[in-house]
């Protein structure tokens, strides 16, 4: 400590990079980590790039005449199209990263003991992500958004008591020319947000972290060569995605013009919405949907305390359950883009809530005695 | 960080493999993060309309001789005339000593087509609209603008010459880009 | 900007690929030069195609979002532009501009039908270009036994077999500066082309601007593996 002080110096005028380069080089981490494990660094760097060519965005968008100026946007702003691409593509490989990286939370079980509070601030981030992604997709002035937006505003309307006095206010009452207004500047703070939260959840899991044991290593060099590579891995897929398949998982009503007059059949989602739509499909109404989500983020705030197991790895049968709600929440998605027999999709629903209820505490407590 | 630099000190030729490697690797990052936040910067330009009306095109060729044609610019009233010979002849004498802000003719007009006036078309004694622009408008007593609410008098060339005004209409930035229009901007 | 630097070479071998095609004959068998994963915009199809679209089109489907400046995409001169914008007159009865948008099309009402505005209608229809050309080649006589609606035409490419829109493209319904025959086929495959580029006018540039930026990850993703895994070796 007295030498520290004493030595002082050029690093004492800047303790902050010192700290900072102190922290990057202090041999706390247990070597061998899987690549899956920079998922979180990757969802950072995609959360800043939406949040940039969202500024962007932002600057020429007109929520009076969403489409138009998109079209505008796409035309006559310099790059505009990159920024278009930036945003829509991101939106779409960050689901993918967050997807994928709470899927190997539950596969692992990263969500025990003090992790508890990380694997609670990832589930809010997915929350605010969907919430985000959803008002994009009405922001985005698609037939499809325009429809799943007055369709969610009329059933909110209905609402009685607490519940459509919050509704009332996120939406600023029946449909207008301020409602995507009101809904950009949500969208924008949902976004901002976000990166609030992946900070926190990254910060909760460090903390999480068992105490050093054994021969660690630093993060620089030996993780920061493993970012990087995964970084630039990512960048080949996106700009991949968005150069060549520019509407990808968009949803079929993307590029259609909201009307008033065009009533679609059903509401073609992103992809990423899919899973969201299908375990609200069925319940009617505002309310319904509202319960059906609430239950399903209450399942998984619950998590933590379901499972039954004191510790040690996950067993066989615990992974394959894991396994089979994956494949759940894909059919699930897969019930909003094609209609599924109406048992099918109720089996979908109930498994999904059996196996964090019943399956979960079941299976832990066996494989713990 | 001690045990790393012994390490290296081992191995010296992995250590330059390694180095080169890590080198080319950030280099080829750093190019890579530029290129990807270059077009994040670019978007902030301004847009292919706001270009087209920061620098408009007028059409001249149809005023009228002894006639200015307002356009408005920027905010600000742009008058666009085209002089007489007379005019021209008649102001190309005028004393200097007479001018309470001395300007030449060849300032005054277009470099390009001397039969062109281009000048903002706003009183400089109180900011206030000229009259003059058609000959049926008061002209004052030089043939050119008048301002009703101070009574300055400018001339055909824009120069103040009675009246509480001193200073000469402002010139704005302007080219010919053909015989029959030019662009502002 | 600043990619251009990468990869000259690549651009110029796809420049005079480009190039090459232009003399082809698209229509047998039918191709775009829009199409396929380095598909860019034909300059003098999308020309041929604005001219139809100028003389049959306009004057009941708009086209929004567009000037007449935002032609010197598809290779017109800043000259050539000023002179298609003056020849036309605007709704208050002044000369268009470059920097006008396209002129919009009168209050059309076909029995009901509203015509689509064709700004984006590539992006919008299943089969994109392809489809356009095929609705535009596709009418004729309804098949036996198929009954039409008053005032509708029979099409096979259209979703339900009839459409309020009667067949417009006939051979030489317009005289291409560029000496191409004007068929009725050849026609439809221009315009194809044309409401390609209005939809997606960055195509050309997109496929450009990713085939570069991915050979260059791709490179840095082999860099950052190599120096990945020399360091695990090292210290993992």
């Amino acid at each position: 400590m007295t030498t520290e002080t004493k030595q002082g110096g050029p690093r004492a005028a800047t303790p902050c990079l010192a700290g900072l380069c102190a922290g990057l080089m202090r041999r706390d981490l247990a070597p061998g980590a899987p690549w899956l494990s920079t998922l979180p660094v990757l969802l950072g760097a995609v959360l800043a790039l939406l949040l940039a060519s969202g500024m962007a965005l932002a600057v020429f968008y007109d929520p009076r005449a969403a489409q138009a100026s998109l079209r505008f946007i796409a035309l006559e702003v310099p790059a505009g199209w990159i920024m278009r691409g930036y945003h829509v593509t991101g939106a779409g490989l960050g689901f993918v990263l967050l997807y994928v990286h709470l899927f190997r939370m539950l596969l692992t079980r990263g969500y025990r003991g003090p992790a508890a509070a990380g694997w609670m601030l990832w589930v809010t981030l997915l929350a605010a992500l969907l919430l985000a992604g959803w008002l994009g997709f009405a922001l985005n002035g698609g037939l499809g958004g325009y429809w799943s937006l007055i369709d969610a505003i009329s059933a909110s309307l209905a609402l009685s008591g607490p519940a459509g006095g919050v509704a009332m206010w996120f939406f600023g009452g029946a449909p207008g020319d301020g409602t995507l207004a009101r809904l950009l500047v949500f969208h924008a703070v949902l976004g901002v947000a976000a990166a609030g939260l992946l900070w926190l959840a990254c910060a909760a899991t460090r903390q999480a972290r068992p105490a050093p044991a054994g021969r660690m290593v630093a993060f620089w060099p030996v993780y920061a060569a493993q970012a990087f590579a995964a970084l630039a891995l990512l960048a080949l897929v996106f700009a991949l995605l968005m150069c060549f398949a520019p509407h990808w998982g968009q949803g079929a009503q993307s590029q259609l013009p909201a009307s008033s007059l065009a009533v679609p059949a059903a509401v073609s989602y992103p992809w990423y919405l899919t899973p969201l739509a299908g375990l609200t499909a069925l319940f009617p109404g505002a309310g319904g949907h509202a319960l059906a989500v609430i239950a399903a983020a209450a399942a998984l705030y619950a998590l933590p305390w379901l499972d039954r197991s004191g510790g040690g790895a996950p067993g066989g049968l615990y992974r394959a359950l894991t396994w089979l709600l994956g494949l759940d929440v894909l059919g699930l998605g897969l019930s909003a883009v094609c209609p599924l027999a109406a048992g099918l999709q109720i089996l979908l629903f109930v498994w999904f809530f059996i196996h964090f209820l019943v399956l979960t505490p079941a299976v832990t407590a066996m494989e713990a005695a | 960080m001690v045990d790393h630099t012994a390490d290296a000190n081992s191995v010296p030729v992995g250590e330059s493999r390694r180095g080169f490697l890590a080198i080319l690797a950030m280099a080829g990052g750093a190019v890579g993060a530029a290129t990807i936040l270059w077009p994040v910067i670019d978007a902030l330009n301004p847009d292919a309309g706001s270009e087209a009306a920061a620098r408009p095109v007028v059409t001249v060729s149809d005023i009228p001789e002894n006639t200015a044609r307002q356009v408005m610019w920027g905010g600000l009233p742009i008058l666009i005339r085209r002089l007489t010979d007379k005019q021209l002849a008649d102001n190309e004498t005028v004393s200097m000593d007479d001018l309470p802000d001395p300007a030449s003719l060849e300032s005054r007009v277009a470099p390009a087509n001397r039969h062109f006036v281009v000048v903002v078309g706003l009183n400089t004694a109180t900011p206030c609209a000229l009259e003059g622009n058609t000959p049926s408008e008061p002209r004052g007593d030089f043939d050119g603008w008048l301002c009703a609410c101070d009574g300055s008098q400018y001339d055909p060339l824009g120069r103040a010459r009675r009246g509480p005004s001193r200073r000469n209409l402002p010139i704005p930035r302007f080219t010919f880009i053909n015989e029959a229009q030019i662009q502002l901007g | 900007m600043m990619r251009h630097r990468f990869l000259a070479p690549l651009l110029a071998a796809g420049l005079l690929a480009c190039g090459a095609a232009r003399a082809e004959n698209t229509l047998t068998p039918l191709h775009f030069q829009s199409d396929g994963w380095r598909g860019s915009i034909d300059k003098a199809a999308a020309q041929r195609g604005f001219a139809v679209y100028q003389s049959v089109c306009a004057s009941c489907h708009g086209m929004s979002g567009l000037h007449y400046r935002d032609l010197e995409g598809i290779g017109l001169t800043p000259e050539q532009v000023a002179g298609i914008a003056a020849s036309i007159k605007l709704a208050d009865g002044s000369a268009a501009t470059p920097d006008s948008l396209f002129k919009p099309p009168g209050a059309v009402n076909m029995g009901g039908a509203v015509p689509p505005d064709l700004g984006a209608i590539v992006a919008q229809r299943p089969g994109g270009t392809r489809y356009v050309y095929e609705f535009l080649t596709g009418f004729g006589p309804a098949p036996d036994g198929m009954t039409l609606l008053p005032g509708h035409f029979y099409n096979r490419a259209f979703p339900g077999g009839q459409v309020s829109m009667p067949n417009v493209l006939r051979d030489n319904a317009v005289t291409y500066a560029d000496g191409t025959k004007a068929s009725a086929a050849q026609e439809a495959a221009d315009v194809a082309e044309f409401l390609t580029w209005s939809s997606d006018p960055d195509l050309a540039e997109r496929h450009i601007i990713g085939l570069r930026t991915v050979i260059f990850f791709a490179l840095l993703a082999m860099v950052a593996l190599a120096a990945k895994r020399r360091i695990w070796r090292e210290e993992g």
